[in-house]
This record gives structure tokens, sequence and C-alpha cells, in this order.
């Protein structure tokens, strides 16, 4: 659960770097004070989770039908999460990153009702490196309630970047913040590189 | 007209640099003789001579040569060296090995050193532990004693710790200084938040985890300290990672950039001490009238922490390590040490003589012990 903690709490700061500034607009829109805007976040918050849960039971039973031979079960999430967090490496230091969110397509929503709802759903599958290796850790997990803590972990950690959306206006340095996330994203992307590799080795070893 | 370009400013005679010198000679001794000087041990005694003359003869010719990082780097970098030396010195006749033994780390064995201070705040809130397998009060650099010391020099010194009180810093600052010019100019700015990226993730982990994870996993100068000793495939992987660490943030990247690169780029407590550097008295201050913008101070800036725009707006950003290579720099004295909410460009020797006696003496009573110790050895194996 730790791991999948700092996961969370780090890939959610590259989370709102793209998708924060699109969302927020959208989130804020038409609000009339604290009250509205509290309610469109939970719903937001609360879409997401579910749909976190939904990835975890899916995850699992995968992970149940690929990963049953313990060779296998070894190895291959060794080589998912060196891949993954490769990916996640470069992500946050990739200088051409293009902050494209899937969120933009909230636009298609006319219902202002429905937009966190769907913004919650399209953030949640918004497939990036992050997730990959949330996955990756819910499909190895030995029971269902495992796949479950470690995504809720990873909802925990991801969502506190987003509870101060509302004040995003008024947070100075703003963009040493996201910097700082960018880079510790790729921090997390490291530690599981090694996780990885010892999963690899382990698996190698142990046969 | 060239000679007054010199930095003339803090040059002074030989009678004021030695009247200067006087208050550090008089601390210095009594910190280093205890008061009593005892001439019964001949190796004690010339060991603590040398270090004592080694100390005020640099203080001095910072006052007489109104060159401050010249000197000062000199002090830091035998600092580094002997601390090592000490401390390796120390880990061999207690455990016949640099390396410590799961048991070491049951009966807090281990030597507590200022880079964890970052990872215990968390956990000690929470769950009012120290997440240290180290002595809080007894032995070879126990937690207390460290804490205190760290938290009043940076109170004081703000970043200026990391030049002037940190027993690694003097590795890759000897080792940035040994190319005349760098191999590599351009470094991507966004490097130098990682230290904070790491001070997070290694905040969160060891709050998480009760493990002090940089210490465990990262910090580069368990190579030339201590490690755990290898026994499995974590603990090979964890060696492989302090000596790589080593070799390439503290050795071959600073040659090549001339920058103290692991200082820049990973200590967490590094951010500590850049958040630290808004509340010190103490700062580096640049006076735009006298700046010929001829941008040397930026050239040799080894902590990134001057840029074009930095001068353009007249301050040094939060990163600064008050180390004085910018001020030994300029040829103009626009670049000076200055104090809090005196305006740029005035009382710049108060402030600078000020902040040497302060910085200079922390980092001289600090060193002492580990720098008399190690000459102790020397002369041992001398005679």
């Amino acid at each position: 659960m730790t791991d999948a903690l700092i996961l969370g709490l780090s890939s959610g700061s590259a989370c709102l770097a793209t998708c924060g500034m699109v969302m927020f607009p959208y989130l804020m829109s038409g609000s009339s004070g604290v009250r509205r805007i509290t309610i469109d976040l939970s719903v937001f918050l609360i879409t997401r989770l579910i749909a976190y849960f939904i990835l975890a039971t899916l995850a699992w039973y995968f992970g149940q039908a690929f990963f049953s031979d313990p060779l296998i079960r070894n190895i291959v999430p060794g080589i998912l999460y060196i891949v993954f967090a490769v990916m996640l490496v470069w992500y946050s230091i990739d200088k051409s990153r293009n902050p494209v969110c899937p969120a933009k397509i909230a636009k298609t929503v006319n219902n202002r009702r429905l937009v966190p709802v769907f913004l919650g759903i399209v953030n949640s599958f918004g497939f990036c490196p992050a997730l990959f290796i949330i996955l990756t850790k819910s499909a190895t997990q030995g029971t269902i309630v495992q796949s479950y803590l470690a995504f809720l972990a990873f909802f925990i950690g991801s969502s506190l970047w987003f509870l101060p959306l509302p004040l995003a206006g008024k947070i100075r340095k703003r963009e040493a913040i996201m910097t700082i996330g960018l880079l510790a994203t790729g921090l997390a992307g490291i530690i599981f590189m090694i996780k990885g590799l010892t999963n690899l080795i382990g698996g190698i070893i142990n046969g | 007209m060239d000679n007054v370009l010199k930095n003339p400013g803090m040059k002074k005679s030989l009678g004021k640099s030695l009247l200067y010198t006087l208050p550090m000679f008089l601390i210095t001794f009594m910190f280093m003789t205890g008061g009593r000087p005892d001439f019964s041990n001949p190796s004690s005694s010339l060991a603590i001579l040398i270090a004592f003359m080694l100390v005020n003869v640099l203080y001095f010719l910072m006052h007489y040569t109104g060159k401050t990082d010249k000197y000062r780097v000199v002090l830091f970098i035998i600092f580094a060296l002997t601390l090592s030396f000490t401390l390796i010195k120390n880990m061999v006749a207690v455990r016949n090995s640099m390396s410590f033994s799961q048991a070491d780390i049951l009966e807090c064995k281990i030597p507590f050193c200022h880079l964890v201070i970052p990872m215990m705040i968390l956990p000690a809130a929470f769950s009012k532990s120290i997440i240290f397998p180290g002595s809080i009060l007894n032995g070879f650099a126990n937690i207390s004693s460290m804490v205190v010391l760290w938290s009043v020099a940076t109170l004081v010194l703000g970043r200026g710790f990391c030049s002037w009180g940190c027993f690694y810093g003097g590795w890759d600052d000897g080792f940035s200084r040994m190319r005349k010019k760098p191999l590599v100019k351009n470094i991507n700015e966004i490097w130098k938040w990682m230290p904070f990226a790491v001070l997070l993730m290694v905040a969160l982990t060891a709050a998480l985890s009760l493990v002090p994870t940089y210490c465990a996993w990262i910090c580069p100068f368990k190579a030339v300290t201590e490690f755990e000793q290898v026994t499995s495939v974590e603990s090979a992987t964890k060696a492989g990672i302090f000596f790589s660490l080593f070799a390439g943030l503290v050795v071959v990247l600073p040659v090549m950039t001339k920058k103290r690169t692991q200082c820049s780029y990973l200590c967490p407590l590094g951010a500590v001490n850049s958040i630290s550097n808004k509340i010190t008295p103490f700062t580096i201050k640049i006076d735009k009238n006298a700046c010929n913008e001829c941008y040397k101070c930026v050239e040799v800036c080894p902590m990134f922490a001057l840029s074009k725009e930095n001068i353009k707006d007249g301050k040094v950003s939060i990163f600064c390590s008050k180390c004085g290579k910018c001020v030994d720099a300029c040829s103009k004295n626009a670049i000076h040490y200055g104090i809090k909410g005196i305006p740029a460009g005035t009382m710049k020797n108060f402030s600078r003589n000020l902040f040497l006696f302060v910085s200079f003496l922390f980092m001289a009573i600090f060193s002492a012990g580990s720098i008399i110790s190690t000459l102790q050895s020397l002369i041992k194996l001398i005679l």
C-alpha cells in the first residue's frame, strides 16, 4: 500500500500539471461559491474512486488468469514495472511533453451537472504510466481486497493534489511546484524501476 | 585604473587583520585545548597545534587578502576528508569493517548525520519515535547534538550551512575545482528543483515506511562513510546505488560542470536549508549601481543560485550557499555579503566581518575534532 500511496502522491502532480488547468475552468465555471465548488470536486473524486474500483476488479481478475504460473507471476510484472517506470521517468523529464488532457472533450457535455462525473471518468481512464504501474501491482495481488487497497492508496495519494484546485489561481510559485511534482514523478518511476529489477532478479534466482 | 578594479574593498592591513583574527584565535584556543593545554602527549599536542594554526591562518588570510571562498574551501575540503577518515577509522576499530550489520542496527550503534533530519520530522510528529538506529544522547555523532547543531547553524546561516557546516560538501566542492573550465555548460534550469522533489519523496517514503529511505537507499556519501553489509540482492543493489551516485554526482559531474552537483541536484537537506535562507539574517546582496553586468558571478556560482535575471533583479535566489565564490570573482565589489534590512552597497565590510566570524567559527569548531583526530593518526603513523 505504501508504494501505491507514494506513486499516487508523486504522479498526482503530473496529472494536475497536464489536466488541472483544463479541468479547473470546467469545475469552477458558473460556480456559486464554496458550496458548489465543494460539491463538484466531491462528485469528481467519487467518480474517480468508483472508476478505480472497477479497474482494480478487472486488473485482479485478468491477473489471476494471466499470472497463475509462478514463474510468469514473478518475471512478467518485473518487466512491466521496468517498462512503465521508464515511461514514467521519461514523461517527467521530456521537454516536449504535450500537455494534452482527455478532459478537454468535456466541452461536448452539455449538462453542467454531469461535467464533474464525466471529468472523473476520463481522468481515471486517461491511461498514463503511473496508472499502468498500479494496474500491474493490482493484477499481482493475492486477494481482490489487496487489489482494492492498492487502488485506494493510489487514489488517496493522487487526490490530495486536486484539493487545492479552487485556490489554484492564488498559489504563488505554481510553476516551481509543478516542476518539483514532475521531478518527484520521475523519482517514483525510479523507485518502481528498482522494484521491477528486484522482482525480476528474485524471480529468475528463485526459478 | 586596473588596480582599482581588483576588489579593493575587503582587503585589510596586517595590523587590522591580526586584530580581527584575535577573537577567533582565543575562542578556537579555548575550544581545542579545553582551556587547559596539556603537553604530556606530544602527538596530541602537535595535532592540536597544527589544527589551531591552520584555522587561524586561514581566517587571517580571509581578512588580509579580502578573499573568502579561496580560503574557506581549504578548510571545507579538509573537513570532509578528515571526517570520512575519522569515521572510517572508528568503524574499523569498533567493527573491523566499514559496513554495519543488522545487530548494529538493533543496538542503535549507527552514527547520526544531519542528512537524516528531514526524514525524521513527520514520523517524529505522528508516531513520537525517531526512525534512525542511533543513540539519542551517547556516543560518537549522537542524534540530539547533531539536531541542535544543525538547527542553530541553519537558523543563523541558512543555506550557508551547505558551504560552512556540512561535513560532506567538501567532497563535491573539491572535485568541482579540478578543471579550469567546465566541459558541460548548458544545464537545464529545472534540475535545480530536484532536491525539493527528493525531499518530498524521502519525507513521504520515510513517514510511510518508518525507514530513513535516503540513508537506506540513496545517500552517495555512504560510499565514504559506512553502509549496510552486503548479504542479499537488496543490500547489493543499495551498495551499487551508493557507489554509482558517489561516482556520478560527487566526482564525475562536478569535474565536468564545475558545479556542486550532489548538493544542487540531490541533497534533500539542501532543499530545507534553501527554505531557511528566507529567515536567516545573512544574505548575498547585489549592488546594481556598482554592477557592470559582466556575469562572472553567474559563471562561477557552484550552486545554480545566480542567473542573469537574478543580477538584473538585484537578488540572489534561495539556492545561495554563501560560499563567497561570486564575491571573490566580482572585480567591482558589487556583489557582497549583506544583512537583511540593510540596503545593498552599504556596510559591506561590517556585514562580511560579522558573517565570516559566525560562519568560520562554526566550521572551525565543528571540524576541529576530526582534523585533530586525523592529524594524531598521521603523526603516530609517521613517528
